[in-house]
């Protein structure tokens, strides 16, 4: 591939359009609009090479020079129309005009963001600032027995049941009939959430350990239960989670762009919210 | 217990650089998990096989601009603000996604979006550009006459580009395969790769999802195939033999909304037409072993022009069954029977008396078919079949068509459709071969845990020991064939647990269909087990209702009715060992409140008389496949 074919190739790229087109945006921010009072229209060699280009680009062949007569016919028609609205002042208050720039600037804040690779401090403190949503999940060991719906009754029939485990009965022949597993090793927090509904898993959390208890309220009635281990994660390490972390380092690094993008621009200018009390 | 270990390694590939023509990928670091996979799988995982984002054309141009990463990070349980600007956050995170991108001109509609004006020649095209960019109600207009347009076959020719869409599909494939690549975490978040396939006969329906067993590795070898020129389903099929052979991965594909193909899904035809070769049906049945039978655009269980005796017949039909996709044609009540699903597994069984082959010996999920990046199935986190009929106070009441014919409305549409699978782990691998050995269940959006295993000597007093693995160890589980050579009847253990988060049960039914010697169909519902048994005794051969308790003012409703959990083990009375049948499993819930009732009650608006505000919901196994010895 020559650097010809290169540069073609780079110059197709949405992202150089949108640098360019950004490029221009920010010009006109910068206060150094081009002369709108300008008169004159130019089409010269890069002007219908960027016409040319574009055509084949949607059209898969060169135009015919009837087509390219009228592509350029069209070119004109386009910049005398918009630079005289732009005179006139018409894309003022425009709301297509104002989201399209909206939008424009947005792209440009975030491209560079989009491409950026964040560096392994950086989701080092990214680890640190919220360890525990990184962390693997608290994992359970326990039995449980299913006693039927939640009601004043069956608090009661729980409270009995308990005793008479107490007593020495087996807590298998108390249980009610439920196609969940009586036993977990090292169930995790999430997977036993999923199967019996969150209050439970907070109810396991409050269980003491090594004893039948209860009753704990599943999605689907009371339980007894016996919590024979409460596994805490591991600190996590950044080798372990590092898809997770540079998932959501990206995630955040586009909103922080966008945001400082938009505070940087608001910074430049004076907003009053005048409004009656 | 028993376990093979696999080691799975999941080599992540991230951010294509850009840097001329050498596309470079850059490693950003291979990471080995090791997933354990069970001997029989232990737990139901829940998941959305059928997602829409702004790389779809159509949802796109109906407003939505959230991409394959915020629908990953959504399934996960993460909070995304949606397309509107509504914070959107699933209540239970889902186990796996697979974005079903529609594969005819991906991005496409992106694309002509951010194009320069000038570029634009054709005057219709034009017009839609200039709807898309005039706000949201605009390009929603613009979108039913594009899709009208595609309908009727008179998409101007810049639609059509076959190269110019081929390539842009491809960068958007690839760039999509990365993102998936990175949100997949083995044992915990399975993301799939795949497309719609979006075929079509006119406006009728023939689409299915394409689902690859395979990593970025394989699938980035091939690029996504474009319907548009076809009527049949043939070169799909062709496309798919060509990528197993090509990379030595495995796909799948998955038919949806067979209620508005008007006669065309389960033909006793081939997809053409012709008379059914034994040829023709095996490729059917390898290549789609799965059906989706329920989601937003209705449910295709069963309708009761078919099924006169089943009550319980024609969840979400309203609007559904009166024309195709595009409403560009009538139904008519002789297309019912190639459309429903209940029917379809009948005429496979003739099918395969007839032919020796049964093409449509499938499974059945749910699925969402969402065009939002949101993959919702809850009836009070409903965000709409596309991202112009996000959570609003019209979005209940206005017509929704598809197309520029309006003939059906907001509340017509489902909140549901999920898919329960079960795997022996959540991963690529498990998953997919759960969906091809046909081990998976559809609901219409409640995570009700349902088992169900056919054998021939099951007995009552099993439920009182390891049922589950006596099911294993004796039986099949559903989308099984029962052992040939036994005598004596088939039994069935059946189990339905209630969504820990959801309404209790009113009853757990089989639904058997065969096949008579003389060519005839039948099917018959059993009710099999039901709550409060005792006090709900059969009447002129039918189970009383169950109840209701739902407050549609308040939206709400008590689970002071039904049961948590409902078993037994069933045998068929009326067995023949001569004839050809299936089993499968439907569970209804008590009644709940619909998704239009939440709206009532957030948004203060007052809906109208026909509008369905609430509704049983049920799950759908796959069947148990019963075959005489020949």
């Amino acid at each position: 591939m020559t650097w010809r074919e290169r540069a073609a190739q780079v110059l197709r790229e949405p992202l150089v359009h949108f640098l360019l087109a950004g490029a221009v945006v920010y010009a006109l921010l910068a206060g150094r609009a081009p002369d709108l009072g300008e008169r004159r229209i130019v089409v010269n060699e890069a002007v219908v090479g960027q016409l040319l280009s574009r055509w084949s680009e949607s059209y898969r062949r060169p135009p015919t020079p009837a087509e390219l007569d009228g592509l350029i016919a069209d070119y004109v028609r386009d910049q005398a129309y918009y630079r005289e609205a732009l005179r006139l002042g018409l894309d003022k208050d425009d709301e297509v005009v104002m989201r399209r720039m909206r939008n424009k600037m947005i792209a440009l804040a975030t491209s560079e963001a989009e491409a950026a690779t964040p560096t392994d401090a950086q989701l080092q403190a990214l680890l640190d600032k919220d360890p525990a949503r990184y962390a693997r999940e608290t994992l359970f060991d326990f039995s449980q027995i299913y006693l039927g719906p939640d009601s004043p009754e069956g608090r009661k029939a729980a409270e009995f049941a308990l005793d008479q485990i107490r007593r020495g009965t087996d807590p298998a022949s108390l249980g009610k009939p439920i196609p969940v597993p009586t036993s977990f090793s090292k169930g995790a927090a999430s997977e036993i959430a999923g199967m019996f509904g969150d209050s439970f898993v907070a109810g396991l959390r409050q269980q003491p350990l090594g004893a039948w208890s209860g009753p704990v309220a599943s999605g689907f009635g009371l339980h007894l239960v016996k919590v024979t281990a409460r596994t805490a994660p591991a600190k996590p390490q950044l080798a372990d989670v590092r898809q997770a972390l540079e998932n959501d380092w990206r995630a955040d690094a586009l909103r922080k762009a966008e945001d400082a993008n938009y505070r940087r621009i608001l910074a430049g200018y004076d907003v009053k919210i005048e409004l009656k009390k | 217990m028993m376990k093979t270990r696999m080691l799975i390694a999941a080599v992540l590939l991230a951010g294509t650089a850009l840097a001329g023509c050498d596309k470079v990928e850059k490693a950003l670091g291979s990471k080995a998990a090791e997933v354990t996979e069970a001997a029989y799988p232990e737990r139901v995982y829940w998941g959305d096989t059928h997602l829409h984002t702004a790389n779809s054309v159509d949802a796109f141009v109906f407003g939505n601009r959230l991409g394959p990463e915020e629908a990953l990070r959504f399934a996960r349980g993460e909070e995304v603000t949606s397309s509107t600007g509504v914070k959107a956050k699933l209540a239970r995170p889902l186990d796996f996604l697979v974005i079903t991108d529609h594969a005819e001109g991906m991005g496409s509609t992106k694309a002509l979006y951010d194009a320069p004006r000038i570029l634009i020649r054709d005057p219709q095209v034009l017009k839609w550009y200039d709807m898309m960019h005039q706000g949201p109600e605009q390009s929603v207009k613009a979108m039913n006459e594009i899709l009208e347009a595609r309908a009727k076959g008179t998409l101007p020719e810049q639609f059509r580009n076959p190269k110019a869409n081929a390539e842009r599909t491809h960068n958007v494939w690839n760039t999509n395969l990365d993102t998936v690549e990175r949100y997949n975490e083995p044992g915990k978040f399975t993301a799939f790769m795949g497309f719609e396939y979006t075929l079509m006969q006119g406006g009728n329906n023939l689409h299915r999802n394409v689902i690859f067993r395979d990593g970025k590795d394989r699938v980035g070898q091939i690029d996504p195939l474009d319907p548009t020129n076809e009527l049949t389903p043939d070169k799909l099929w062709d496309y798919m033999d060509a990528y197993q052979a090509k990379t030595g991965g495995k796909v799948l594909a998955i038919p949806h909304n067979s209620n508005v193909s008007n006669g065309l899904m389960f033909m006793m035809t081939d997809g053409g037409g012709k008379p059914m070769t034994a040829a023709w049906a095996k490729r059917r049945a390898d290549h789609e072993p799965v059906v989706e039978v329920t989601q937003i655009k209705g449910d295709s269980e069963a309708h009761p022009f078919l099924s006169p005796n089943d009550e319980f017949a024609g969840f979400g039909k309203a609007g559904w069954d009166i024309g195709n996709l595009m409403l560009t044609e009538d139904k008519k009540p002789n297309m019912f029977a190639a459309e429903y699903v209940r029917e379809a597994l009948k005429r496979g069984l003739l099918l395969e008396q007839n032919l020796g082959v049964n093409p449509y010996k499938f499974g059945m999920i749910g699925s969402t078919d969402s065009h939002t990046s949101l993959s919702t199935g809850d009836e009070n986190n409903f965000f709409g079949k596309h991202s112009g009929v996000e959570p609003g106070p019209k979005r209940a009441m206005i017509p929704q068509g598809l197309g520029a014919k309006s003939a059906r409305f907001g509340w017509q549409y489902l909140a549901g459709g999920y898919a329960g699978v079960w795997a022996k782990a959540n991963t690529r691998a498990a998953i997919w071969d759960a969906l091809a050995r046909r081990e998976v269940y559809g609901t219409t959006g409640p995570r009700m845990t349902v088992r169900f295993f056919g054998g021939w000597d099951f007995k009552g007093d099993d439920l009182n020991g390891d049922w589950v693995k006596a099911g294993y160890g004796r039986g099949v589980p559903m989308g099984g064939n029962l052992a040939t050579g036994k005598t004596g009847k088939p039994s069935f253990i059946v189990s339905a647990l209630k969504d820990p988060d959801g309404a209790n049960l009113d009853r757990v039914q089989v639904v058997k269909g065969w096949v008579d010697k003389a060519g005839k169909l039948h099917e018959k519902i059993f009710d099999v087990v039901w709550s409060d048994m005792d006090k709900r005794k059969v009447t002129g051969g039918k189970v009383p209702a169950v109840g209701d308790t739902v407050d549609v003012a308040r939206a709400t409703y008590t689970n002071s009715i039904g049961a948590a959990t409902l078993a037994t083990v069933w045998s068929d009375p009326e067995f023949d060992p001569a004839v050809r049948a299936f089993y499968y499993v439907r569970v209804l819930e008590i009644p709940t409140p619909r998704w239009p009732a939440f709206d009532a009650l957030r948004y203060h608006i007052k809906l109208g008389p026909d509008v369905e505000v609430k509704a049983q919901e049920r799950a759908y196994t796959s069947p148990i496949w019963y075959t005489p010895a020949s």
